[in-house]
């Protein structure tokens, strides 16, 4: 069977999404090169860690030894929070002005490469490493979680079958463990965790677009990240009648020109046991997405223009 | 830029403040910390909590109080605890383990080893019951309906050791007796609540005819039998027809048989403690002793009662 002659042209010029493709790839094989995954040594060791935070102080008489679930959940999440949003703040920082010093950048758009194809290429490498690393940091956590809700259970059954407990006992005792282990509502905590790693790396690129330095570019995005998180503050101290109307107007730019990151933080209430219905989540993917696109247009608008 | 970012913002803005309130609606976003509390926390706490990370400050704040327990420090541990339900508010064993503190821990330290002269020690020994069941009326309020929470409020309030720090002995047994009825109610719950609901709700004056309708209804259920749940049967039988039951026929009838009865009804009276109901106990003890034969220096009367029995 013969092969369909692929033309020259079309080859050499491509599609937007095979361009964006190519460069999302490089982009992330040059960041793996950086050895960012030994990041991976440290988490392993707080997740691992966080089982012996068991402290040897109060349990209910229900307790059923539980709460060292949520020590792990919280130890494991909130590390994944910092990992992602600080390799997502850094590696887009380093981006352009590694391609400025490489000559990279020069050899790229000297041929029939759009910026925007560039940007949104270099983004979705960040993006990428950040999914993966994500992704096995959760890996992680969940077999962790997973192997220790399976010994808390098996010691409570015990227990529960030595005292005679009834089936409806018993059954309940378990949902109430296995409630605390992994679950969907969890793995959905940590999607949402990826989201606020992705606004802030699309953020991080409009900023590097018109930074002079790494460092300014990776200050300026982690002031953001903090700032962003006092947005909904911000946005009731505006729509709250009885403060002053300087007081207002700041609240209200601060609304307006920042991102909401509070918006992000539902992993706190699931770690706690809450459930994370899909509807809720949906939203919050598409207010993520909306604000990914957003910077990526913007820092395109800033490109364009540019003189490199 | 700036004018399309202010104009794209005032688009989302009112979209952002309604999903924001349907997160908290669904129970996903907390409420914002309150000033105290950042003040509390310090400011690298208090951008770590702000920064999205409030549970993982809870956890370490948690490790800070167990210090403060080790050392004693009552006050200092009460203050944690306050901060981490501020953060965590959801979390069930922080409020439990809060209560604890302060409702057995420091109690029990102002009671016996602290420096106080003898005539403090019983007031701080009762402040600190009362603080305990503060800290987890307040943990309830917060997550209400909780079984976890409820039960545990209602095994302080009956528990010997502490409700006599309560003074009003019917509204701690009635607030006793709810909180166990909130939990029982709960889906998924576990048998053995409504037991309690029942034992607490059988000591309080005039609750006793709800209190008898409630043990028929579980007494049907051959797993609700327990030793404790066939002793308040009998003895709210007794104490609403004196004069419809013998005493011995009774406790044979409930229990099985003579000896049976007899072990379970003598340790029942020894829990004189517990408050609970005895309307004809003493009566059937004293038949079953000449029936069985038990000699009078053996009399279980002679015996004194037990501090630390637990109910079933």
């Amino acid at each position: 069977m013969s092969e369909t002659p692929v033309s020259p042209t079309r080859s050499a010029s491509g599609s937007h999404a095979g361009r964006i493709s190519v460069i999302a790839t490089h982009t992330f094989t040059q960041l793996v090169r950086m050895k960012v995954f030994y990041f991976l040594a440290v988490f392993a060791v707080i997740t691992i860690g966080s089982n012996f935070f068991d402290l040897p102080q109060h349990a209910g008489p229900e307790a059923a030894g539980t709460n060292i679930l949520n020590s792990i959940k919280s130890w494991s999440v909130g590390t994944m929070t910092l990992f992602s949003v600080v390799f997502a703040i850094v590696a887009t920082a380093l981006l352009l002005p590694k391609d400025v010093e490489d000559r990279t950048l020069y050899t790229i758009l000297a041929k029939p490469v759009p910026r925007l194809d560039y940007l949104a290429g270099k983004l979705l490498g960040v993006i990428l490493l950040v999914f993966v690393s994500l992704a096995l940091m959760d890996g992680l956590m969940t077999a962790v979680l997973q192997i220790r809700c399976s010994m808390i259970l098996s010691a409570q059954m015990e227990l529960a079958h030595s005292r005679g407990w009834s089936a409806a006992e018993i059954a309940s005792l378990r949902n109430d463990i296995v409630s605390q282990g992994p679950n969907v509502s969890l793995q959905a905590a940590v999607f949402v965790v990826f989201l606020r790693a992705s606004i802030m790396a699309s953020l991080a690129l409009l900023v590097s677009t018109f930074s002079t330095s790494t460092l300014f570019t990776s200050i300026i995005s982690f002031m953001i990240y903090f700032i962003g998180h006092f947005q909904a503050d911000a946005r009731g101290v505006f729509l709250e009648a009885g403060a002053g109307w300087v007081t207002r107007a700041i609240a209200l730019l601060v609304a307006l020109v920042l991102p909401d990151f509070h918006l992000f933080n539902e992993f706190d209430a699931v770690i706690q046991g809450q459930v994370f219905p899909l509807m809720l989540l949906g939203e919050i993917t598409g207010i993520g997405l909306f604000y990914a696109v957003f910077y990526v247009i913007a820092s395109w608008f800033i490109v364009a223009e540019k003189e490199f | 830029m700036l004018a399309a970012t202010l104009l794209v913002g005032a688009v989302r803005l009112p979209l952002e403040a309604a999903l924001t309130d349907e997160l908290r609606g669904a129970g996903l976003l907390a409420a914002p910390l309150a000033v105290g509390t950042r003040e509390k926390l310090g400011q690298t706490s208090a951008t770590v909590a702000l920064g999205g990370l409030r549970t993982l400050v809870a956890t370490f704040l948690n490790l800070r109080a167990f210090t403060f327990f080790t050392e004693a420090r009552w006050d200092d541990v009460a203050d944690t605890f306050d901060t981490i339900v501020e953060l965590a508010p959801q979390t069930i064993y922080y409020w439990e383990t809060g209560a604890s503190h302060q409702a057995y821990n420091a109690s029990a330290y102002y009671l016996n080893d602290s420096d106080l002269p003898p005539l403090r020690r019983d007031a701080a020994w009762r402040a600190a019951v009362l603080k305990g069941r503060a800290f987890l009326e307040r943990g309830i309020r917060n997550n209400p309906g909780n079984p976890k929470l409820n039960a545990y409020l209602g095994y302080l309030l009956i528990d010997h050791n502490k409700f006599r720090a309560f003074r009003d002995p019917d509204a701690t047994f009635l607030a006793a007796a709810q909180a166990y009825q909130t939990a029982a109610d709960a889906p998924d719950s576990l048998p053995f609540l409504r037991r309690f609901q029942l034992y607490a709700m059988a000591r309080v004056a005039g609750q006793q005819a709800e209190a008898l309708a409630l043990a028929r209804q579980l007494y049907q259920d051959q797993g609700n039998r327990t030793p404790t749940l066939r002793c308040v049967y009998f003895a709210l039988e007794m104490g609403a027809y004196p004069m419809l039951f013998d005493p011995e026929s009774l406790a044979i009838g409930l229990f099985g048989s003579a000896e049976k009865a007899y072990a379970t009804l003598s340790n029942y009276w020894l829990r004189a403690n517990d408050r609970l109901p005895v309307h004809g106990v003493a009566e059937a003890i004293s038949a079953l002793e000449v029936q069985l034969g038990i000699a009078a220096e053996k009399s279980v009367f002679l015996l004194h009662p037990v501090q630390d029995a637990e109910d079933e």
